[in-house]
């Protein structure tokens, strides 16, 4: 079996998007279930679309017991839409062929939520968004997951595989690399594509960025001044006259 | 004629609040096309408000009762319960043979599952998470959150392309309907099971018991956030809750997927959507779902470290500090002026 992680960076800090560190760590939890309970062996590779330094949460993945990963350079400036990210992605999650295809449920930064199932979309693979749980089942090439919805709602699926899941945070608490990955995370080969080299999925742009803006305030939030015991203070007798304390 | 599409929210086999919300939208829409509409090629579209079910027909007529509003009711015998491959290939396939120019879908567990999808299916733009409707002379520009709802992103779709939108819940205001021109209901049938085969199988819905009557009853709630810091700090939002009457306790999202806290303390679009009297947020950032849980607190008092952090937006009162330091700072002058008092009155007490 075959699991492919669709990993991005994030922030100034660089790190591995949150939510993708939960898919990550769901997918590894796959690999050493599947190994101890059905002597299944598992791969579990990683890929990220991104500049060159985001080499960083390669070698982290690496760090944390993925098998192989690839990377598509991209030279971008600016806003890439999903559609571009998962078109990108599915050139090396369409080759050798993937049972399990797993990512975060939305980037950190963007938001938006679309790559994974997107990418289910544009490898025809069915797709489940917000995963909480996950069951292999042994035999049956399916797998059961669990949807979140809102108000304490759970939606409770059987998928055929292969499939694209996207994982929500909750699900699992993602492992630090260990230390005898890490020795080894170094010297593993990173299988690096150029962006610009993939046949062009999507060539005309759909949506154009036009910038950012502070957003606006709902209430007009009173900032409390002076020292830490000033503040403390104003609250107190704030609360006081609501008669509260 | 284009149309503006609006996919109903049903679930369980009741029309979802964000629905109303969603044909608001698309009314914010057409104004912009009415506003337009003596310019040379302009056309004005169409609204209809599309709902998928396997019995669309009460719902439909509750849906034109409430909005004067074509409805469609897609008559889906397969849909007992929602899955995306069902939505994305019944839907995709009666989109097709329309012609709209507009697609909107609610951001919740189940347009945020089938909207990327339907709009692949449709050679669509997608965007998700949108929370204002703009114009601008080249057409409608969306505004949507980024960076932790730290900033918003503005997006314009090439107008000639149909776009495929997700609408954030509680973002637009549903609207007093006029009802001068009732629309009329159409049923159509679409069965999924001659257009593909079934890859997702749904088993159940199942709802988490969440004894959550505390946090809905409260006066007071006092929620915990990440500027924590230790899990061991939690104990000093419990002080703090306890020093105000009629209090209990909340925490964000991220705390309980850390398991400092049970879910029944989880304010938030997954857990409980409150609205106390006061809200007090301890070291929250304030993430889009958190706010949606508790934006209609009477009063939002926030303790935070850093200016920047969404939550300020969102508050009457705004305490830029350390909120471990703070909550110590606080309990420590209540305790002060507490026996202070208490030891006015026992002198006083003497001397009557």
């Amino acid at each position: 079996m075959k699991i492919l992680v669709c990993i991005k960076q994030v922030g100034d800090s660089g790190d591995m998007n949150r939510f993708d560190a939960h898919a990550l760590e769901e997918a590894l939890l796959i690999k050493e279930q599947s190994s101890v309970e059905i002597s299944k062996p598992v791969l579990v590779d990683v890929v990220t679309a991104g500049p060159p330094k985001a080499e960083k949460i390669i070698r982290r993945a690496f760090g944390m017991g993925a098998d192989n990963g690839y990377h598509i350079v991209t030279e971008d400036f600016g806003y890439v839409s999903s559609l571009v990210t998962a078109s990108r992605l599915s050139s090396v999650a369409k080759k050798p062929s993937y049972d399990l295809i797993l990512a975060g449920i939305m980037s950190e930064d963007m938001m938006a939520g679309q790559t994974g199932p997107m990418l289910a979309g544009i490898l025809g693979l069915p797709c489940a968004t917000g995963v909480m749980k996950t069951i292999l089942f042994s035999g049956d090439n399916a797998i059961k997951v669990e949807r979140e919805m809102e108000n304490g709602y759970r939606d409770c699926l059987v998928i055929n595989l292969p499939s694209v899941l996207t994982i929500q945070a909750g699900i699992n608490t993602p492992r630090y690399p260990c230390l005898s990955n890490m020795l080894t995370a170094n010297q593993k080969q990173i299988q690096c594509l150029a962006a610009a080299d993939l046949s062009p999925g999507e060539t005309r742009t759909r949506e154009v960025c036009l910038g950012m803006e502070e957003p606006g305030k709902k209430r007009a939030g009173r900032l409390l001044k002076g020292s830490l015991s000033d503040k403390a203070e104003q609250l107190f007798f704030l609360l006081r006259e609501k008669d509260l304390i | 004629m284009k149309q503006i599409l609006v996919i109903a929210e049903i679930f369980e086999g009741e029309i979802r609040q964000v629905t109303w919300e969603l044909a608001a939208a698309a009314l914010e829409i057409q104004a912009v096309f009415l506003k337009n509409q003596h310019s040379p090629g302009s056309q004005i579209p169409k609204i209809q408000i599309i709902v998928p079910s396997d019995n669309p027909k009460p719902l439909t007529e509750e849906i034109l009762k409430e909005t004067g509003i074509d409805v469609i009711g897609v008559l889906i015998p397969e849909l007992t319960t929602y899955t995306s491959e069902i939505y994305i290939t019944c839907l995709g396939k009666l989109m097709r043979k329309m012609n709209p120019s507009h697609i909107l879908a609610a951001h919740t567990s189940q347009g945020r599952d089938f909207a990327p999808g339907l709009s692949l299916e449709l050679d669509a733009a997608s965007i998700s998470g949108v929370n204002c409707i703009g114009s601008h002379e080249n057409g409608l520009i969306y505004t949507r959150s980024v960076f932790e709802n730290k900033k918003d992103m503005l997006i314009r779709p090439d107008p000639e392309r149909l776009v495929v939108l997700t609408l954030i819940p509680g973002a637009f205001k549903p609207k007093i309907y006029k009802n001068e021109n009732p629309g009329k209901v159409d049923i159509r049938s679409i069965s999924f099971e001659t257009a593909a085969e079934r890859r997702i199988h749904s088993l159940k819905i199942t709802k988490r018991s969440c004894e959550n009557q505390a946090l809905k009853g409260a006066k007071v709630v006092v929620a915990a956030g990440r500027g924590l810091e230790e899990k061991e700090n939690l104990s000093l939002v419990f002080k703090f809750a306890k020093a105000l009457s009629s209090s209990a306790v909340g925490a964000s999202r991220p705390l309980v997927d850390m398991n400092w806290i049970g879910y029944e303390h989880q304010v938030g679009i997954t857990g409980a959507i409150i609205a106390p009297e006061i809200y007090i947020a301890c070291g929250i950032s304030g993430s889009s779902q958190h706010i949606a849980g508790m934006e209609n607190s009477k009063w939002v008092i926030s303790i935070n470290k850093n200016p920047s952090a969404p939550i300020f937006r969102y508050s009457d009162i705004c305490i830029i500090e350390d909120v471990n330091e703070f909550i110590h700072a606080f309990l420590k002058l209540a305790d002060t002026i507490d026996s202070g008092r208490s030891s006015y009155n026992k002198r006083r007490d003497k001397n009557d």
